[in-house]
């Protein structure tokens, strides 16, 4: 099911900042597991996680991939997603949610398995058991 | 007679004194050691008293290996022992190195440091710089570096630059996770990482 998310003005090179907690980097290969009300933020997207592990590439100095667990919440001034874990490349701008994903858009929400957002195009698509979920006329909840 | 005896030993006095003084001004030179500039003194294991015991080292140098297999190097202009203390002491701007089997550097600066006898645990302070091998440079006010393992912890927040951006946390440790584990730098007391992606 294809998805608009006609609210975003992407653009996958503007600054990331991440908050959390706390920030384990290893030695090894420099991936850095944030954890702890873990906040995403760049450009007009926000992403919040119970953790997220971010892997830099090989000359450690370019971020390749985030990989955010524990329950994920992607938030754009005129959609929400929910799902249990989400993968963002980077450099790609893409963003792959997945498990019992949620999206809402307005007053009318689409869930399913996957949801696959391309950031800086704007689009996205909803992918597995897709169940479009409409919100009664006075929004009182979910039926 | 006495007067004539008097001025003349004042006035072989007169003459004798300098050339004593020009005796001991030249051995005093003669004597002193050069400054050697980078040649390392090799401590076999950890010990920092050795360090703090010659005082007249003008770049004292000590060299250790950590129980997980660190090799620590510190470096100092000078070293001054606590007379009141003994085996403990002050070293003016320090310069740690800590290299970790996994081949990684911590290279540490600070105004000074201060050893404690018995403790194997330096001091830093006076403004620390840590610059990581994996692209962090941290400045905090104070940090502690075990001398027998490899722990560095800040003693209060630290900010700085990360690969890609900067970063500021309420405090920073660099530590083994175990003894077999990886090596980890663990910020706490609430991270902000900002990240600019190569436009």
């Amino acid at each position: 099911q294809g998805i608009d998310f006609n609210g975003l003005q992407h653009d996958s090179t503007q600054p990331i900042e991440i908050t959390a907690e706390r920030l384990e980097v290893s030695q090894t290969d420099g991936t850095a597991l944030f954890s702890g009300e873990v906040l995403v933020v760049q450009g007009e997207a926000r992403m919040t996680a119970g953790s997220l592990r971010v892997t830099y590439a090989t000359d450690s100095r370019r971020i390749d991939r985030m990989e955010a667990t524990g329950g994920v919440t992607f938030v754009t001034p005129t959609d929400a997603a929910e799902a249990q874990g989400a993968v963002y490349a980077v450099p790609a701008g893409e963003l792959v949610m997945t498990g019992e994903v949620l999206l809402t858009q307005g007053r009318s929400a689409i869930a399913g398995d996957r949801l696959v957002v391309d950031l800086d195009a704007g689009t996205g698509r909803v992918e597995g058991r897709v169940r479009t979920v409409l919100q009664p006329r006075d929004g009182t909840g979910r039926d | 007679m006495a007067e004539h005896l008097r001025s003349r030993i004042v006035a072989m006095l007169k003459v004798a004194m300098p050339l004593a003084a020009l005796a001991i001004l030249s051995t005093l030179f003669l004597l002193s050691r050069g400054r050697e500039p980078g040649t390392t003194l090799p401590f076999a294991d950890v010990d920092i008293e050795a360090l703090l015991r010659e005082p007249r080292l003008t770049a004292p140098t000590h060299v250790g290996v950590t129980a997980d297999g660190a090799s620590l190097r510190l470096t100092a202009d000078a070293a001054r022992p606590d007379t009141a203390a003994p085996g403990s002491g002050t070293v003016v701007r320090p310069r740690l190195l800590v290299d970790t089997p996994d081949g990684r550097r911590s290279e540490l600066t600070a105004g000074e440091a201060r050893i404690s006898a018995g403790e194997e645990l330096l001091l830093l302070s006076g403004g620390v710089h840590l610059d990581n091998s994996l692209g962090y440079g941290l400045d905090t006010e104070a940090l502690t570096a075990a001398l027998d393992r490899t722990r560095l912890e800040s003693l209060g927040p630290v900010a700085g630059v990360a690969p890609g951006g900067t970063i500021s946390a309420g405090r920073m440790e660099l530590r083994r996770t175990d003894a077999a584990g990886p090596y980890v730098l663990v910020f706490t007391g609430g991270v902000k990482l900002l990240y600019q992606p190569p436009t």
